[in-house]
């Protein structure tokens, strides 16, 4: 875009009468005020990514609501006769092993999927929300808490999850747990680190010395400036709590089998994946599809809440 | 430099102890009976009660920690629960094709996503930039077992130029070895180029706005030895820093990858492991794991140091 005054003359972009622009050809264009597109449309042309992140997530909260209305039929009938069908008429994706219909299978899927992911994001989040404040704010706990965040992260987040998985009982409760608190120690750094800078803030330190009690600052001033970059951390945890899921079931200590999470689906494929490619592959499209969704709302959100960040990552 | 080197090995010691004391303590919360489960089912309470005290599994808990973390120290993992063999004797036999993964992965990763991260941040903007960002936001979405599927279908199955699956040791021939090493690599890699070019690409965009670098323009540097001598120098710690965390995902993503691949190394042994409930065994995986994490990361800090002398702890 050029401000600087042109000597050619063009007609503008509106159909502005001749004679206005011909008296006085030395001065600049006049750019017709820019249109401000509102609504949904205004914002995916500001936003594509984000645009395109959000269809996707409300279309797959739309496929796990509405699963039984969408011709499924029970995700966990056996049809032994009808096995390994590849996809066709009957079947839109094709049948497992024991007859068990994918498509309905993959749709209810989704439900675990995303109630995995937003269970662990909330959970992990306010945890080490927190934690993080508490490690920020005590500072005679804060090396003890943070070594034992060293000591956690220490360990790799599948492995641990996996080895707490291995401790209790399949199910979705647990593999919630399990992938939650592998995720804390992360949020818990983060919170605590934007605690540390906020605390030498100069509004922080007037207000101490305004007299306000210590819960008054935390809630009032140090609080609401942690929630941006938690929100956009709980984003990237909710689509990597779902990979997680799927990485837990596909080694066998996810959920239980009988549930229809996609993770499992794949899991059932996993023997016959050179043969029957197709009961890994619909799957695997959901899946990626959902945290591919969820990833682009979260890198959106960064450039958002926080510029400086954006300019970091 | 060396007084700063001890410093920092000895700042691991309770790093370490905390993961011994957290690796110890879940095994030893975990319900199910290990003296049960080995003594089967058709054992008296009798018997169960002999292979209980037979196995130590009767002290208190500070008694075993203590008598565990002493044998640690002297080199001892335990005795399989499921096997009869020491754990350190099992772990050694798995090893091979597991750091033979980690390390093929960690260069060619490095190697690819270096050098993307770069020409993305020289290219901000363009199209190139937006391919090679939107590959990483697509790295960080796909379980890593699919993309292994998806490779060894394509490059084994249909195209037949490389091997399905299996592993080759090393002493049988460079090649052969390699050549089974290219799908899993390529595969656990995936999500690791992906965070790697992202930090790369936004570390190269702080620093290309740089005066030095407009220094060096000015005195009339051509593009190459800008990027990659001036720019990527100054780049080099946030890289380095994130090719150290990344080993969690590498380490995580090698226990799936195997089983995909079919690789008899650490991952494979892991899920049996997680399948028998043999806790000595997972105890041992799980700490040889975190000890390989602290380990890397203390050399990427001690890195820092001859990357940018300025840095002093």
């Amino acid at each position: 875009m050029t401000d600087t005054p042109s000597t050619s003359i063009r007609p503008p972009a509106s159909g502005a009468p001749r004679a206005a622009y011909a008296a006085a050809p030395d001065l600049p264009d006049i750019l017709p005020p820019a249109r401000v597109r509102r609504g949904f449309a205004g914002f995916a042309f500001r936003h594509p990514s984000m645009a395109i992140g959000l269809v996707i997530l409300a279309a797959m909260m739309f496929i796990a609501v509405f699963a039984p209305l969408l011709g499924t039929v029970d995700p966990t009938a056996l049809a032994p006769i009808k096995r390994m069908r590849s996809p066709g008429a009957e079947f839109w994706f094709g049948s497992d092993a024991y007859g068990r219909d994918i498509y309905s299978r993959v749709l209810y899927g989704a439900r675990i999927s995303l109630i995995v992911g937003f269970a662990v994001a909330l959970i992990a989040s306010f945890t080490g929300l927190v934690i993080g404040l508490v490690s920020g704010y005590v500072r005679v706990l804060d090396g003890f808490i943070m070594r034992i965040m060293d000591g956690m992260m220490s360990i790799p987040p599948i492995l641990l999850a996996v080895a707490l998985m291995a401790l209790t009982r399949a199910s979705v409760e647990n593999v919630i747990m399990a992938i939650a608190l592998a995720e804390v120690p992360r949020v818990s750094r983060l919170v605590r680190g934007v605690v540390l800078t906020l605390r030498e803030q100069p509004y922080v330190e007037a207000a101490i010395a305004a007299g306000t009690s210590t819960p008054m600052v935390i809630m009032r001033h140090i609080l609401p400036n942690t929630i941006a970059p938690l929100t956009v951390q709980a984003t990237y945890i909710c689509g990597s709590a779902m990979i997680i899921e799927s990485i837990l079931s596909f080694i066998g200590a996810g959920t239980p089998p009988i549930i229809p999470s996609w993770g499992n689906i794949m899991a059932d494929g996993r023997t016959l994946w050179q043969v029957k490619p197709f009961i890994i592959l619909f799957p695997a499209i959901f899946l990626s599809l959902t945290v591919l969704a969820i990833n682009l709302l979260g890198d959106g959100l960064r450039d958002a809440l926080d510029p400086r960040m954006a300019k970091r990552i | 430099m060396f007084g700063y080197i001890l410093r920092r090995i000895l700042s691991t010691i309770p790093v370490m102890v905390f993961v011994a004391l957290f690796v110890f303590s879940l095994l030893y919360i975990a319900p199910g009976d290990p003296a049960a489960v080995i003594a089967g089912d058709q054992a008296s309470p009798e018997d169960v009660e002999k292979i209980r005290k037979s196995l130590g599994l009767d002290r208190p808990f500070l008694v075993r920690f203590t008598e565990w973390s002493g044998q640690i120290l002297s080199g001892d993992l335990g005795t399989s629960m499921f096997t009869g063999l020491p754990v350190t004797e099992l772990i050694g036999q798995r090893i091979e094709p597991t750091v033979s993964l980690m390390i093929v992965t960690l260069i060619l990763a490095v190697l690819i996503a270096v050098p993307i991260g770069v020409i993305a941040a020289w290219k901000a903007g363009t199209w190139i930039d937006r391919l090679i960002m939107g590959f990483a936001v697509f790295g960080f979405s796909v379980p890593v077992f699919v993309v292994g599927y998806l490779l060894a279908y394509i490059f084994a199955l249909e195209l037949d130029w490389l091997p399905v699956q299996g592993y080759t040791p090393i002493a049988k021939g460079l090649w052969p070895w390699f050549e089974n090493l290219i799908l899993p690599s390529i595969a656990l890699g995936l999500v690791y180029i992906a965070l790697i070019a992202r930090i790369t690409r936004a570390t190269m965009l702080e620093v290309l706005s740089q005066d030095y670098i407009r220094t060096a323009r000015a005195k009339g540097l051509g593009q190459r030895p800008i990027l990659f001598l001036h720019a990527l120098k100054n780049a080099a710690v946030p890289i380095v820093t994130v090719i150290g965390i990344g080993v969690a995902l590498l380490i995580g993503g090698a226990v799936v990858t195997e089983s995909v691949f079919a690789i008899p190394g650490l991952g494979r042994l892991t899920i049996d492991a997680i399948v028998r409930r043999d806790y000595p065994l997972i105890q041992g995986i799980v700490l040889v794991f975190s000890f390989v994490y602290v380990l890397v990361n203390l050399v990427v800090d001690v890195i820092y140091t001859m990357l940018d002398p300025r840095i002093r702890y």
